[in-house]
């Protein structure tokens, strides 16, 4: 009886109760890449990995298959329908209405209206059948080239030979486990063509909006398969790549060859992007360290700073000025085209992602604690 | 027919003629008997004075309830998850980078490292080494403790502190969100791991206010103590215990005073009195041989005790007072008294005892240890009022002054009676039973409100603006934490507790319950794999997530808080951090957990509820929500079958157990408006008002029918019932009342609940036996049908 009453009382509450009950987690678990995301209000305060603008929408990814969208420049949000509940790391869209994101286990959507629904394109195990597939080519090359060698040179080739075989021997057994790798970043030039890398040195091409990829991890000077964090386009129209052990690679055919540039730091780099001007490239990473290059990376100066934590994304709005976001709540901003920078720490301290820019000089940034739309200088709006 | 003397009383059952055997029994022995209860009162009474408050926590929770039955399966698995004290010692001016704060701080983490019952490998300050701040750089981790090398407590080293705490993760948990307050946390052993012995939570709890609170305050005027934990809680309610002395000393006074201006009578008032207190020593200290010790709630049976004694002791003293008024001495006018008085005396004690026997079905110790004490008080009642209160007064007598007063029925009392006489009227009846429909029907209304459960915030055994209480909400105010916390254990083969399938089924319960009405956030090891994996992938935030890869998952848990993993790694629990307690949000939140444990529990792990203060709550409700229908069935059937079996009439039943049935509906609805929940405190109040209440009924209802079947209309006989036993009734319903009136005042929130509710429910159950059951007698009484089944009963 007492609890017929309580009920009744709360009639709402227990009509939600019993929606409730019909709805998700009534099924044993599916594997994660084959969860649908759930729609919820907290995909606004969790953590949002990357954000971009599709025309004048904003689209951000994050954690549990997440991707929301505004039409209003981050005040109000929905959230696209994504068959996967994985972390997403990444997000780009080659026109106004199609768009990738990439995320844990090698995943990569698909979207053709803007981000409102999405479909699952490839997997980690695809991909790295993909990459298998292209170690194998890359083996077959290099044995020919063997029989072709001088001598002298024969006992490097077939070192080499073994290191690939190793690394594809690893990727193997990963094989095993599932799609244990995740993507980290996307690039799509138009509604075609486009790349996406991750972690140990995955990179994948199509040509053909998705549809089927090839590997491309040949084409990158990177034997020891380390991170490949972020993929941007520089003004001018190169490519440029950064990742793991300060590697920078530049492309300036469109991607289909790429040059390692020599960086003069050797941690991480988790960002990179042009600056506005013609090949003037900025990257940055680890504990602030930023490098800044006008001639595509031939040379490069690190730009000081305070910093101090690791620098994930950046924006150069209209005027000119540029915005670094990173861990730790921190804010910097550049009016002299990257000359110097002055710092700001959020007071929650909370890591930053991906900044984009909205409307006059307000910044929409996302990250840990989900969305906040900040001013130039980095505070919150009142 | 005015006259009192005339009735003699020729009913059955009230007066037999003869001498009955117990009578005889006990009046031939009346100074051996004497002599017994002198002894049985030295003795228990010795063992009374020694009994100790006693408040166990697991007497406090339903033991039978699969959650607790699963907690308790699981608690060496559960260290520490629960019993922790947390001292937030704030400034009040200025913030914490002061060298005097980080000072005083010092000094109290040394303090509370020494006290008895802390773990002290577990204390968690800015002071301890175990505190830590961690940096990603290009070679790996760095870190350190956050209290930095060489401190000095100089401007510089203050900076450094600074920078160390906003780099450990710690503001939020250790450190306030403002920077005002740093919190000492120290886990507690619930054995003291050397000598075994249970924590003293009275000792531990004092401790707490001498050697830390008073201390520190008393030293530096800038420091607030501020302490939270189970042990503080327990040990503050045993301190209200302690004020429960005063209530008995003003209860006893009241009631001295009261039964003196009732019966004029020096002897007539202090022989009762004494005899209940008798009672309840008698009671006292047969419960501390029995091995219990008094706990916030059976330490009110006392109360009830003596106010049940009282009460029926009045009987005893009126009849008395009629007989000697009749010119008998005063043996025979006790035995007289005895005579008339042993059966409706005993079948209303008997039914107050099974009233609370009926509280024996709800499976939580300390409403039986009520019930046990409750019932056991009873039985010395029973005891005391009827022999040992009838054999001092045999040797004592009533005086002269106090038979005046009750032959005394001048026509001022009468016409007062008179006029009550019309609440039997066939005019006045039919309204009467109007409002008994309307009081009804509102009360009705208003009982939909009720809920289950505990309504306040913090703890809700304690007052809104106890000390405790304010402490609690100065902590969840500056901290993100939360007191109510429920864990669901998840439970896997041996070693295979860190499973990338158990991580990823632990991750979809957390992200289901996060997105449940209720839910402030979760935990479990799940979150430190994600978290962790982050920081091994130098801090990047993209790799948020539960690795699929079995060695980067064992990596990432290599530090993970010894309480998310047990020994032998086969149990791991998700904590559910709930915004309140509520019965709704906890009956929300578990249900989705057991649809969610159903459906997704398997060889490689079970999902088992429920641990946690709000697990154990849950299970509290639930079985409290179930008992309370059984509980009202047992105690009406229970009533309602004495009264047949004495009365012999379903008609006599329903006048006496429908205007009880009203006051518990009515009971229910103030209740309800006034936000009290149905719970462990307030559930034994419906059986005991239920119970004692029915006692006016049987005591109206006997001689009622005693004047009907003499051949009286309703009205007259009303009007003679009223005359010999109203005032003793009315009595009777001041003095219950009075006895519980005092707990209103009491510093733990549920005797005060339990004091309001009783003094509501013995006042209007008093109320309903004068003003309705006439009413309803007019309607079901068959006056003439009585007479002639009595007739052929002869």
């Amino acid at each position: 009886m007492a609890k017929r009453l309580t009920c009744k009382t709360v009639g709402a509450a227990c009509l939600g109760l019993s929606m409730a009950w019909s709805s998700p987690a009534a099924f044993a678990l599916a594997d994660i890449i084959e969860t649908p995301a759930r729609q919820t209000d907290l995909a606004t305060t969790s953590l949002l990995n990357d954000a971009v603008l599709a025309g004048d929408r904003i689209v951000a990814v994050g954690e549990r298959g997440h991707i929301i969208y505004s039409d209003d420049d981050g005040k109000t949000w929905d959230q696209g329908s994504v068959p996967v509940s994985v972390t997403l790391t990444a997000v780009d869209f080659g026109s106004d209405t199609h768009g990738w994101a990439v995320g844990h286990s090698g995943v990569v959507l698909h979207t053709e209206d803007a981000g409102e629904s999405w479909n699952l394109q490839l997997t980690g195990i695809e991909a790295t059948e993909l990459a298998i597939a292209g170690k194998e080519a890359q083996i077959a090359a290099m044995e020919e080239r063997v029989e072709d060698a001088p001598e002298s040179e024969k006992e490097d080739l077939e070192w080499a030979i073994d290191d690939v075989v190793f690394t594809m021997e690893n990727m193997q057994s990963d094989l095993d486990i599932g799609p244990v790798n995740p993507l980290l970043s996307v690039w799509f030039k138009d509604d075609q063509y486009g790349f996406v890398v991750g972690a140990y040195g995955m990179i994948l091409r199509t040509e053909d909006g998705g549809e089927t990829w090839e590997d491309w991890a040949s084409k990158i000077e990177n034997a020891q398969n380390f991170h490949l964090n972020s993929i941007a386009s520089i003004t001018g129209g190169a490519l440029a790549i950064v990742g793991e052990a300060g590697q920078i690679h530049v492309s300036v055919d469109g991607g289909d060859t790429w040059e390692r540039r020599e960086s003069p730091y050797q941690g991480s780099l988790f960002g990179v992007i042009g600056t506005g001007q013609v090949n003037e490239i900025l990257a940055f990473g680890l504990r602030g360290n930023m490098l800044f290059s006008t001639d595509l990376g031939k040379s490069w100066r690190m730009v000081p700073n305070n910093a101090g934590a690791t620098l994930n994304d950046g924006v150069v709005a209209d005027d000119g000025r540029i915005t670094l976001v990173g861990n730790g709540g921190t804010v910097l901003m550049s009016s002299n085209d990257a000359d110097s920078f002055r710092e700001h720490f959020r007071s929650d301290r909370a890591g930053i992602m991906s900044v984009v820019p909205v409307s006059g000089t307000n910044l929409l940034i996302v990250g840990e604690s989900g969305v906040t739309i900040i001013d130039a200088r980095g505070k919150n709006l009142q | 027919m005015s006259n009192p003397n005339h009735d003699k009383g020729e009913h059955y059952l009230t007066t037999p003629k003869a001498e009955p055997f117990l009578e005889r029994l006990i009046f031939n022995n009346r100074a051996v008997i004497l002599i017994g209860f002198l002894l049985l009162t030295v003795f228990l009474g010795y063992n009374a004075v020694k009994i100790q408050p006693d408040a166990s926590f697991e007497r406090m929770i339903p033991l039978e309830h699969p959650y607790v039955i699963n907690m308790l399966e699981h608690r060496n698995d559960l260290e520490n998850l629960g019993n922790f004290v947390r001292i937030a010692v704030e400034t009040k001016t200025g913030d914490i980078f002061s060298a005097e704060y980080m000072e005083t701080l010092k000094q109290i983490t040394d303090e509370v490292f020494y006290l008895d019952g802390v773990d002290r490998s577990g204390l968690k300050t800015l002071w301890t080494s175990n505190v830590r701040w961690v940096e990603v750089t290009e070679q790996g981790f760095q870190g350190g403790t956050v209290i930095p090398d060489g401190y000095d407590g100089s401007p510089a080293s203050l900076e450094k502190l600074r920078q160390n705490i906003l780099r450990s993760n710690e503001v939020g948990r250790l450190v306030s969100d403002n920077f005002q307050s740093t919190i000492v946390y120290a886990p507690l052993y619930e054995k003291n791991p050397e000598t075994g012995e249970p924590l003293n939570y009275a000792t531990f709890s004092r401790q707490l206010e001498e050697k830390i609170r008073n201390k520190y305050e008393g030293q530096n005027p800038n420091i607030d103590i501020h302490i939270v934990g189970f042990a503080k809680k327990v040990g503050d309610l045993i301190e209200g215990i302690g004020s429960i002395a005063w209530f008995a000393g003003i209860t006893i006074l009241l009631t001295t005073l009261l039964l003196f201006w009732y019966s004029r009578c020096i002897t007539g008032t202090l022989v009762p009195v004494f005899t209940s207190i008798v009672a309840v020593f008698l009671q006292l200290g047969a419960l501390r041989l029995l091995g219990y010790g008094l706990d916030p709630y059976s330490v009110l049976v006392p109360f009830l005790v003596f106010a049940i004694g009282i009460s029926h002791g009045v009987q005893i003293i009126n009849a008395m007072a009629v007989e000697a008024g009749k010119g008998f001495d005063a043996v025979t006018a006790a035995r007289l008294a005895f005579r008339a008085l042993y059966i409706p005396g005993m079948l209303a004690l008997i039914s107050d005892a099974f009233g609370f026997l009926t509280l024996f079905f709800i499976e939580i110790d300390v409403i039986r240890d009520l019930a046990i004490a409750a019932g056991l008080g009873v039985a010395f009642v029973i005891l005391t009022n009827l022999v040992l209160h009838v054999l001092i007064m045999s040797y004592l007598g009533i005086s002269k002054g106090g038979i005046r007063h009750v032959q005394n029925h001048g026509e001022k009392q009468d016409r007062k009676w008179r006029v009550m006489s019309y609440f039997a009227h066939p005019g006045v009846a039919p309204i009467s039973l109007l409002i008994a429909v309307i009081g009804l029907g509102l009360g009705l209304y208003y009982k939909q409100d009720l809920k289950v459960g505990d309504l306040d915030q913090g703890a809700p055994e304690l007052r809104a603006d106890s000390r405790y209480n304010l402490d609690n909400a100065y902590i969840i105010d500056n901290y993100s934490t939360s007191a109510d916390v429920l864990v669901v254990m998840v439970k896997t083969p041996v070693e295979q507790c860190t499973q990338y399938n158990v991580l990823r089924a632990m991750d979809s319960l957390q992200w289901e319950l996060q997105n449940t009405p209720g839910v402030q956030s979760s935990a479990s090891l799940a979150d430190v794999s994600k978290i962790v994996t982050k920081a091994l992938n130098e801090g990047n935030w993209k790799w948020y997530e539960i690795s699929r890869n079995q060695t980067i998952i064992n990596a990432s848990i290599r530090e993970a808080p010894s309480g998310l993993i047990n020994t032998n790694c086969s149990l791991t629990p998700v904590l559910v951090f709930l915004e309140d307690h509520k019965a709704e949000t906890l009956e929300t939140v578990v249900k989705r957990v057991e649809v969610f444990a159903k459906a997704n529990s398997d060889d490689e792990h079970t999902f088992l509820l429920a641990a946690g203060n709000a697990g154990v709550e849950a299970a509290t409700n639930e079985v409290i929500a179930n008992a309370k229908d059984m509980m009202l069935i047992l105690v009406y059937s229970v009533v309602s079958l004495l009264c047949f079996a004495t009365f012999r009439s379903i008609r006599a039943v329903l006048c006496i157990v429908i205007p009880l049935g009203l006051t518990s509906v009515l009971g229910e609805a103030i209740m309800a408006v006034s936000d009290i929940g149905i719970k462990v405190a307030t559930l034994p109040v419906i059986a005991l008002g239920v119970g004692i209440g029915v006692d006016y009924g049987i005591y109206i209802y006997s001689k009622l029918e005693k004047y009907l079947l003499e051949g009286k209309t309703l009205q007259d006989a009303y009007f003679e019932t009223l005359r010999s036993t109203g005032k003793a009734v009315m009595f009777t319903g001041v003095t219950l009342g009075l006895g519980v009136v005092t707990w209103i005042f009491s510093p733990i929130k549920f005797q005060a609940d339990m004091g309001f509710l009783l003094f509501f429910m013995f006042l209007w159950n008093m109320v309903g036996a004068i003003w309705l059951l006439p009413a309803l007698a007019r309607f079901l009484l068959r006056p003439d049908q009585m007479i002639a089944k009595a007739r052929t009963a002869k």
